[in-house]
C-alpha cells in the first residue's frame, strides 16, 4: 500500500474554504488539471455515493465515487473507479483542521492505493505532486497563505 | 454544563523537532511560561502512558495529571486531571500533531472536554484556551527558537498586546458631563475618547448603567466624591472590550456588572477597576443586573445592619421606589411582613404587586404613624429603614416595637439629624446609618451578597421592575426621579 500526503495552511478560516470544496462537483472550479466536471445521473454532489466524471486537461477521464462527506469535521473520502493511471484500490481524504490562531486553517490531502512496484515513484510523483500539490498550490493562490 | 476548548496553530519547525519536545509528558516546566515546575510520580519516564505529572503553576496553583495514551506514530497524546484546584471535572486533554509538508512546519491541534458550574463555564473556556493552550504554542516557539539559538519570536501575550495597542488605543465615546453643579439640565452629553485599559483595569462597553439618588446629589453639588466637571454614576454593565495588564480572570467579551465609589458611569465606554467587577450569570439580563448596587444593599439591610427574625414586620419608606420594590421582595422572601409608604395610588398597587403587603398612602408622618400602628395592633415594627432624612425620624422611633431598629439610609441634602438618645432607652431601640459601600470593602461579604441577589433574579424571587431611557435623556430620568414620578428602579441605555 502507498500512502502518499501532502498539507498546506490557507489564510482563510476552514468554513469559508469548506463551502467551497464540500462541492463534490466542484474541484473543477479551482483544480487547474481539471478542465471539466459533472456527477452521473444528475445527482447532487453532496449525496455519498455520487459519481463524479472528469475531464482532465490532458484529455484522459477519471470516475471517482464519494465514500464519505462530513460537515463536522470537513472531510471528504473518495474512491477512484476508472482511470487511466496503473494504481488500484485508491482512496483519497481532503481535510480541513481550523487554525485557532490567526483564523486560518491547515488542509490536508492523502490517498492510498496499490501499484506495479516499478511504479510506485512514477505514481507517487504523479498523485502527490501534479494532484495534490498543484491543488494545493491553486488553493493557497485563492485562499492566501502565510 | 459541558465545555469544550479547541485552539490551534502553525508552529515553524519540522514536526520531529516539535514532537520530541512535547512528547515528553514531563517536559512542560521547561516549555510552557504557566509552568512553574513538574515532577513525574514514583520516578517514572515522561513517556509511560499512565504516568502522572505533579506540576505547580507559576500562580502556585498545583496540579495532578495522568497521560492516557501516547502514540509516536500519530503524533499524539492524551491526558485528564486528577487533581486541580480549579472546577474543572471529567478534563480530558489531546495534543495532536500534523506535518505540514508545505514550508516544513507543524500544524498543532490541542483541545479538551470537561464539565464546569454554568457560571463559570465561559470564564474557564478562556482560561483554558488562553492561558495555558495559546499560551503554550508561543512558550513552546521561544523553546524551539531558544534551543537553536534563533532570534526569539515575541511571546503571544506581547504581540497581541501591541497589537490591541496599535488598533485599539483610544476608542470614541459619548459620556454625559456635568460642568458646573445644578438642576438636571446641566448635564450635557459630549464625544470623548477612551484610553486603553490601564494595569489592573478593564475596558466596558457598557448595556445598562443604573440612576441612584447618589447620582442626583452628584449633580446638584451638595455630595462629597464627585469633582466638577464630571461624569456621574456610580455603577454599571456591560461587555469587556480589553483588559490591562495584570488582569486575572476577566476576558474580552465577558459580561459583567460593577459598582465603584468613584463615579464616571453614564458613558457608553470606559474604564473600571477589575477587581469591581462581577461576572453576569446566565440567566440575569443585562438590564436586571443593573440593579447591583441597590439589590446587595437590599440584602445587606436584611443582614449585616439588622436581622429580622421571619414572621417580624418591616416597615420601608418609599417602598416603590430603586431600592424599595428590591428590598420588599427581598423581605418578603425571608417571610417578613412588610408594611411600606407611598406617594400615590399607583405606586400602592405596584408595591403591592411586589412584595407589600401593607402600603401607605401616606399624606404625612401622623397619617403614616397611625397607620402602622393600627396595622400592628398597636404593636409597631421591628425594623425601620429611614430615607427620608431628618423629616420623620422621630415618628419613625415612635413607630418601633421593644429591641426595634431604625436603619437610615441615604443622605437626603446632607441635612442635621438630631437623635435624642433618651428616646432610644424607653424601648431599648437601635438606630444604625449604614453606607453601603464601607460593608462592600469586605470582599467575601459582598461577593455573598451579589450571589444572593442573582440567584434570587434567576430564580424569579426578585423580579425587578426598570423603566429604562436613552443615555441621551439622562436629564429627563433625573428629573422624573426628582419629581418622584418613577416606580422601581431607573436605567440608562447607551446606544437605547
Amino acid at each position: 500500500m502507498i500512502k502518499v500526503y501532502r498539507s498546506t495552511v490557507l489564510d482563510t478560516p476552514a468554513d469559508r474554504v469548506w463551502r467551497d470544496l464540500r462541492d463534490f462537483n466542484g474541484m473543477a472550479n479551482w483544480h487547474p488539471s481539471i478542465l471539466s466536471s459533472r456527477i452521473e445521473n444528475g445527482q447532487p454532489g453532496d449525496k455519498v455515493g455520487c459519481v463524479r466524471n472528469f475531464q482532465l486537461k490532458d484529455g484522459a477521464r477519471v470516475r471517482e465515487k464519494l465514500l464519505a462527506l462530513s460537515d463536522y469535521d470537513y472531510t471528504c473520502t473518495s474512491a477512484i473507479l476508472d482511470s487511466p493511471l496503473e494504481l488500484s484500490d485508491y482512496i483519497s481524504s481532503l481535510r480541513l483542521f481550523p487554525v485557532t490562531e490567526g483564523n486560518r486553517c491547515f488542509i490536508e490531502w492523502s490517498a492510498e492505493f496499490d501499484c506495479p512496484l516499478e511504479k510506485v515513484a512514477e505514481l507517487s510523483e504523479t498523485v502527490g505532486n501534479g494532484l495534490f500539490q498543484t491543488g494545493l498550490d491553486a488553493l493557497k493562490k485563492s485562499y492566501g497563505k502565510r | 454544563m459541558k465545555v469544550s476548548v479547541i485552539r490551534s496553530a502553525v508552529i515553524d519547525a519540522r514536526i520531529d523537532e516539535v514532537w520530541a519536545a512535547l512528547r515528553d509528558f514531563n517536559s512542560h516546566d521547561r516549555w510552557h511560561p504557566a509552568v512553574a515546575r513538574s515532577r513525574m510520580e514514583n520516578d517514572l519516564d515522561g513517556d509511560v502512558v499512565g504516568g502522572v505529572r505533579r506540576f505547580s503553576l507559576t500562580d502556585g496553583a498545583e496540579f495532578r495529571e495522568q497521560l492516557l495514551r501516547l502514540s509516536d506514530r500519530e503524533h499524539t497524546f492524551s491526558y485528564c486531571i486528577l487533581d486541580s484546584p480549579l472546577p474543572l471535572f471529567d478534563y480530558v486533554a489531546t495534543v495532536r500533531l500534523k506535518p505540514v509538508t508545505d514550508g516544513g512546519r507543524t500544524f498543532w491541534d490541542w483541545r479538551s472536554q470537561f464539565r464546569a458550574p454554568d457560571h463559570r463555564a465561559a470564564e474557564l473556556e478562556k482560561m483554558v484556551g488562553q492561558k495555558i493552550y495559546e499560551e503554550g504554542f508561543s512558550g513552546l516557539r521561544r523553546f524551539l527558537a531558544e534551543k537553536e539559538g534563533r532570534p526569539q519570536p515575541p511571546g503571544h501575550r506581547e504581540a497581541t498586546a501591541a497589537l490591541a495597542t496599535a488598533r485599539d488605543e483610544y476608542l470614541p465615546s459619548k459620556a454625559l458631563v456635568v460642568a458646573s453643579a445644578g438642576g438636571p439640565e446641566v448635564m450635557t452629553l459630549g464625544d470623548v475618547t477612551v484610553p486603553a485599559p490601564g494595569p489592573r483595569q478593564v475596558r466596558i462597553r457598557q448595556t445598562a448603567i443604573a440612576v441612584n439618588y447618589i447620582d442626583i446629589q452628584h449633580r446638584r453639588g451638595i455630595s462629597a466624591g464627585f469633582d466638577l466637571p464630571g461624569t456621574p454614576g456610580v455603577e454599571g454593565v456591560g461587555e469587556i472590550i480589553d483588559v490591562g495588564d495584570q488582569v486575572n480572570g476577566l476576558f474580552p467579551g465577558d459580561r459583567v456588572a460593577y459598582m465603584s465609589r468613584k463615579p464616571g458611569s453614564y458613558a457608553e465606554i470606559r474604564c473600571v477597576d477589575a477587581d469591581a467587577c462581577i461576572p453576569v450569570p446566565a440567566g440575569v439580563s443585562d438590564i436586571d443586573a443593573s440593579t447591583l448596587l441597590k439589590g446587595v444593599t437590599a440584602g445587606l439591610l436584611l443582614s449585616r445592619v439588622f436581622r429580622a427574625a421571619p414572621g417580624a414586620t418591616i416597615l420601608i419608606q418609599a417602598v416603590a421606589g430603586g431600592l424599595g420594590h428590591l428590598l420588599s421582595q427581598w423581605a418578603k422572601s425571608m417571610d417578613l411582613t412588610v408594611i411600606g409608604t407611598v406617594s400615590t395610588a399607583d405606586k400602592a398597587k405596584f408595591s403591592r404587586d411586589r412584595g407589600c403587603d401593607y402600603p401607605i398612602v401616606a399624606a404625612d408622618d401622623t397619617s403614616a404613624t397611625s397607620e402602622v400602628m393600627r396595622i400592628t395592633n398597636g404593636l409597631g415594627v421591628d425594623y425601620w429603614v429611614h430615607s427620608s432624612g431628618a423629616r420623620g425620624l422621630d415618628a419613625a422611633l415612635a413607630c418601633l416595637s421593644r429591641f426595634g431598629h431604625c436603619a437610615v439610609i441615604g443622605d437626603r441634602n446632607g441635612q442635621v439629624m438630631p437623635l435624642d438618645v433618651s428616646v432610644l432607652k424607653q424601648r431599648s431601640l437601635t438606630v444604625s446609618a449604614p453606607v453601603c459601600f464601607d460593608y462592600f470593602d469586605d470582599r467575601s461579604n459582598f461577593l455573598r451578597l451579589v450571589h444572593q441577589l442573582f440567584a434570587k433574579i434567576q430564580s424569579r424571587t426578585i423580579i425587578p421592575a426598570i423603566e429604562a431611557f436613552p443615555l441621551s435623556q439622562a436629564s429627563k430620568a433625573h428629573s422624573r426621579i426628582e419629581n418622584r414620578q418613577t416606580m422601581g428602579a431607573v436605567v440608562l441605555t447607551p446606544g437605547g
